[in-house]
This record gives C-alpha cells, structure tokens and sequence, in this order.
C-alpha cells in the first residue's frame, strides 16, 4: 500500500488494519486485563468504605467514601513500625543479596581457584531446593543462635539467592577478558578489577537486580511470618495479618493496610518500570 | 627504556606447544614487530612478555631484569589492546588516567600528565568524553594514550590497527611511526599485515607453528628470505614456486622445470650440491615482466588481468604452474590471451625439499 490513503491515515501505518481475529484479540486482552485489575481495583475501593459500608455497599465507586480505615492503621496499629522493619529489612537484604552475588559471580567467572566448579554446581544446585522446603532449618537454626524476632534473624535466610550469583555471572562471562587484563597492566588488583572496572561497567544490571530483589523481600511473607512473633518485629506484609486477627473482619481497615502494603512496590514500579522488565527479562531464562 | 630478551621460551596448553624455544632480544629502543599467520602464537608470545600468560619454560628478561615470573604491574610495560579495552563508563581522561589512580597519584599531578599526553595525541577537545562518543581512531589514540601516561619501558601493541579501516589504518601506522621516532620507547608490535610490519619495524620476527622462522630488517625479510614460508608470506601478491630440479653447471644452476624449460640462474653463494636435486625456484611477480618471441622464457595464457591504476598484475597459467607477473603496460591484455613470460633469474630464489633456502637472490 504506498500513496497517501484516502481518510488521510498515515501510508506508513496503513498496514494495521483492523481484522476480525485482532479484533478478538483485543478484546481477550482487555477482558484479561480487567480480570487481573479488578481485585485491586476492588481493594482500593473497599479500603475507602466504613466498616458498615464494606457489607451493605456493593457499588463500583464507595457511596461515602471514607479514609477512616488509613487513618485507623495509621494511628492505632503498629503500622508504621512495621513500614520500618519492612524498609531496614528489604533494605538490609537488597544491598547484602546483591552486593555478595556480584562478588561470587565475579570470582567464579573471572577468578580461578580450587573448588570454583564445585561452588558454581552447588549454586546451580540450590535451585532444585524450594526455599519452603528450608524453612523449618532455618527456623531451629535462628532459634538456636538467638535470633527469633530480629531484623538480622529476618534478613539472613533471605539472602540465599542463587538468580542473582547466576546473572551476574552470565554478565562478567560476556564481557570482554582485555578489560581485566588491561585494569590488571594498570596495575589494578582483583578487587580494584571488581569494584573499580566490573561492577561500574553494569550498573544497569546492578539497579535492576536490586529493585527485584527489593520488590521481592518487601513482599516476602512466610519467613517474617514465622520468624517475627513479636508485633513490634513483623514487617509490614505480616502485620497487616495482625490487623485482621484483632478486629475480625473489617475488610476495610485490612485492605487500607494491604494499599499501604503494597505502595512502596508499587511506586518503585512504576518509577523503574523499565529496569524491573529488564531484569525479568534477565532472569527469565534462568527462573524457567 | 629496556631491551627485551627472551631465552628457550615455551607455551603449552595441554599436549599442545603453542610456543617452541623461542630465543629472540629486542634491542633498546627498537620497533620490533612480530609478524605471523593466525595462530602461529606471536599474540600468545606478546601476553608472556607482557605477563599475562604464564611462561611453560625459558626466561624473560626486561632491561636484564628477570620478570618470568613478575605481576605484569612490575614490569614496567604498557599494553595496547586489539579492542581498545577503553573503560566505557570511564571519560577519556579518566581512561588515561586510570593507573595513575589506581597507584595514588595526587590529581594535580594526573591532570599534569594527562594534559601532557591529550597535547601529544591530539586528544585536548576529548577529554570530558566517554569511549562511545568518539571514533575508532580517537578510541586507538586514547588506547594509546593510557599506555603512554604510564611513561613504561617497553610499549606492547597487539594487532592495534586491525579494527580501523584502510584508510585510517594507514594515518594511524603513520602517527605510532612519528611516536616511536618521538618517544625513541623499545616497542615490541603484533601483526598479520605485513604492510604494517614493513613500514614500522625496524626489526622483524616472522613466526610460523610457535618457532621464529626469521629475524631481519624488512630489507633482509623481502630480499633475503631464509626459507619458503618466509618467502611466501612476506609480499604482496606473493611470491612464484615453481617446482624443477636443479643441478650445478658452468657459470650458475641450471633449473629444470615441469614442462622441460631449463633456466639457468647466475651464479651465487649457495650450498654445494652433486647431480640433481628437487628444488622450487621462487621469484617475485615484479621480476617476472610480460615478454614477447625469443624474449620469452615461459609461455602461458592470462587467466585474470588485475588493474591496480598504478601498475597491473597478469595471472598466467603456464604448464610449469600458475605464474603472477607485474606488468605496467597490460592495458591490452585480455583473459584467455596467450602469453610470454621473461624472469629476471639474477632475482631468483631456490628453496630444497625441506623448503630451506639453496641459493639466494644475487641483489
């Protein structure tokens, strides 16, 4: 189709016509779309509602909407400790679980030492382990050493994440051994080779692993559930359970605290939406 | 500045010998150029100078220092990479003054030294600028310029050039010439093109299977060659074989090629020899001219006609073998055409079964 079109539609364009099959397709998107956003879009609305209204109200948009549910997290429960814990824990795990992957994954692919085969199978290994199936050990062995309802006792069994020593790895593997040999003719050490040369050379790579990996531990569930009994310890995932478990079923107070849970993530979504895709997409061929 | 001295140097990887006794000294000051076919292990050879390849046996010495077994930071070398290896997330003048760095130089004495080195590459409006922003010669120029702020003893190139195009190729051969002649630095140069080697080199070193095969000026290489392999892979087109036997006569070596033609060559210093030996008589194309009636030694037809502007090439095939000849008034010359070949035998080599030189050219 070449030439100008005569309802004035761009030539370049002029092969997205509309078909029946795409028109289809469009509308199985859209009706999956909805399907995903409507609990959350549901949530938000409820989370607006009075506690009277979450049962009587059914409509799509909150006859009288109200933010008493926020305000009732806010002031009377423990939420914004747990936003704390939440934030020095994710924090703790996001720096540590990056920080110690890109070193492993630089030393087994750039370094050579005895047994460096041997760690990179057991790390391969660890995959075939489900964290679940862990977690009683690592329950007994923070019981053991004192650090039930801890933010270390929190942080430690989360650092396990072979994804990232993984991607690191496959990143040092694809970058050309002159820059090494050339740091190295610098004068530079291994260390200075990482930090001064390797890990700048991918801050890409490094900021989208570490906002998965933060996403990741802010939502984690089950070890703060079972590692933090003590309400001042919980994290904010497993507080909101809190709020349920003293005040029933107030649907709308436990949907404002899963909003409120659930915005740091969010916002850290959209504002690097590009790097978490990126770093799906890294991981992607790995997570299979 | 030093001199480089390696003694009985050996590589292996595995059962494998890359590199076998390579004696070699690079005298202070000089432009040496290691010169192969890939995988011949002049890179490999290079990297043990420099340190970053372990030496299998033998020793290196830099400036009569042993290093065999020194930190490439010790010995006082300075490479410059096939890739650049330019730090991009580093500026031009961070790149160069990277090992400056590194050793805890103050900054004034960096931004000193890196202006020094910027004003003599030429690189002062591309210091704020990062490797991605600039063009293959820049990148070489910086390449360069982080070996030079490191003022080492000795300069190691590893095929720098091959990632340019041919005309830069040529202005940078010209810039790293005027360096060295500046610098007066020992500089030791891995290459395949042996155009580069020539016009840079003040001494060569041809390398074939991991063994020196040759050392000399580029005069000695071209016109002295040593051997068949030396002989074929220095010049452009390469040189002719053509297969015969030879045996003593009066007044020269008489050849006899397949076919029956007898060629005598004058004269010359060569190893004494009785009755006929197998031999391959080598002769550059620019000693081979298009001739006509007696003036022909050999006859042939033109398979191609290469026109170069300044001079043309006749590929002739002729019952002795595929002969190339220079010939600067081939305008008329068409495929297919028959042909007749003069040599210029004063100029001609003889190499023996082995393909060790017999006799040499008479020049």
């Amino acid at each position: 189709m070449t030439g100008a079109t005569t309802d004035g539609q761009s030539t370049s364009l002029g092969y997205m016509r509309r078909t029946p099959g795409g028109v289809l397709l469009t509308l199985l998107t859209l009706i999956a779309a909805a399907t995903w956003f409507f609990p959350i879009y549901w949530a938000v609305m409820t989370s607006l509602r009075s506690d009277s209204d979450t049962v009587t109200d059914f409509g799509l948009i909150p006859a009288n909407p109200t933010l008493e549910g926020y305000i009732f997290d806010i002031v009377h429960s423990e939420l914004p400790i747990w936003y704390l814990n939440s934030t020095i824990t994710s924090v703790g795990v996001t720096v540590a679980v990056v920080f110690m992957s890109a070193c492993t994954g630089f030393a087994i692919s750039q370094l050579r030492f005895p047994g460096r085969m041997l760690l990179w199978w057991t790390i391969l290994a660890s995959f075939m382990v489900p964290v679940t199936a862990l977690i009683v050990n690592h329950f007994i062995i923070m019981a053991n050493v004192k650090l039930l309802n801890t933010h270390l006792g929190i942080i430690l069994p989360m650092l396990i994440s072979p994804v990232t020593v993984i991607v690191y790895k496959q990143f040092f593997d694809g970058l050309p051994k002159e820059f090494r040999e050339a740091a190295v003719m610098d004068g530079a050490t291994e260390l200075q080779v990482f930090l001064r040369v390797f890990l700048p050379m991918n801050w890409g790579v490094t900021t989208a692993l570490a906002i998965i990996t933060f996403i990741g531990s802010w939502n984690a569930f089950l070890w703060p559930f079972l590692v933090s009994q003590d309400e001042k310890m919980m994290t904010v995932t497993v507080g909101i359970t809190a709020v349920q478990d003293a005040f029933g079923v107030a649907f709308g107070r436990v949907l404002a605290g899963a909003v409120l849970a659930s915005l740091p993530v969010a916002l850290a979504y959209l504002l690097f939406q590009r790097r978490v895709t990126q770093a799906i997409a890294l991981s992607a061929g790995i997570k299979g | 500045m030093a001199s480089v001295e390696l003694s009985q140097i050996t590589k292996t990887f595995g059962a494998h010998d890359v590199i076998r006794g390579i004696d070699l000294t690079v005298d202070d000051g000089s432009f040496c150029a290691l010169l192969g076919p890939s995988g011949c292990g002049k890179s490999t050879l290079l990297r043990m100078i420099a340190g970053l390849e372990t030496v299998s046996g033998g020793t290196v010495r830099i400036g009569g220092a042993d290093v065999t077994q020194a930190e490439p930071k010790s010995r006082g070398v300075a490479m410059v990479f096939q890739s650049y290896a330019l730090y991009p997330h580093l500026t031009v003048a961070d790149n160069i003054a990277f090992s400056l760095s590194l050793a805890g130089t103050s900054k004034a004495v960096r931004a000193e030294k890196v202006a020094k080195v910027a004003s003599m590459l030429r690189l002062g409006e591309l210091l704020d600028r990062r490797p991605a922003q600039l063009s293959g010669g820049q990148r070489q120029r910086v390449a360069i310029g982080r070996a030079l702020v490191r003022d080492p003893k000795v300069f190691l190139f590893d095929e720098p050039l091959s990632n340019l195009d041919a005309l830069l190729r040529v202005q940078m051969r010209l810039e790293l010439a005027k360096l060295h002649s500046d610098l007066g630095s020992t500089m030791v140069y891995v290459t395949h093109d042996q155009v580069e080697a020539m016009t840079l080199a003040d001494k060569i070193v041809v390398l074939d299977k991991g063994a020196i095969s040759q050392v000399g000026t580029p005069w000695e290489l071209y016109n002295r060659p040593a051997n068949r392999f030396v002989a074929g892979f220095i010049g452009s087109p390469a040189m002719n074989f053509l297969r015969g036997t030879a045996r003593m006569a009066a007044g020269g070596i008489a050849v006899t090629l397949q076919g029956g033609v007898t060629l005598t060559l004058p004269a010359r210093a060569t190893q004494d020899f009785v009755g006929d030996r197998p031999v391959e008589l080598g002769i550059r194309p620019e000693h081979v001219s298009v001739a006509s009636g007696t003036g022909a030694q050999l006859s042939g037809r033109s398979a191609v006609v290469e026109y170069l502007g300044n001079t043309s090439y006749v590929y002739v095939d002729t019952p002795q073998g595929s002969v190339i000849a220079e010939a600067a008034g081939a305008r008329g010359l068409q495929s297919g055409s028959p042909v007749g070949l003069s040599l210029n035998l004063s100029e001609a080599h003889l190499f023996d079964e082995s393909g060790r030189v017999l006799a040499a050219a008479s020049v």
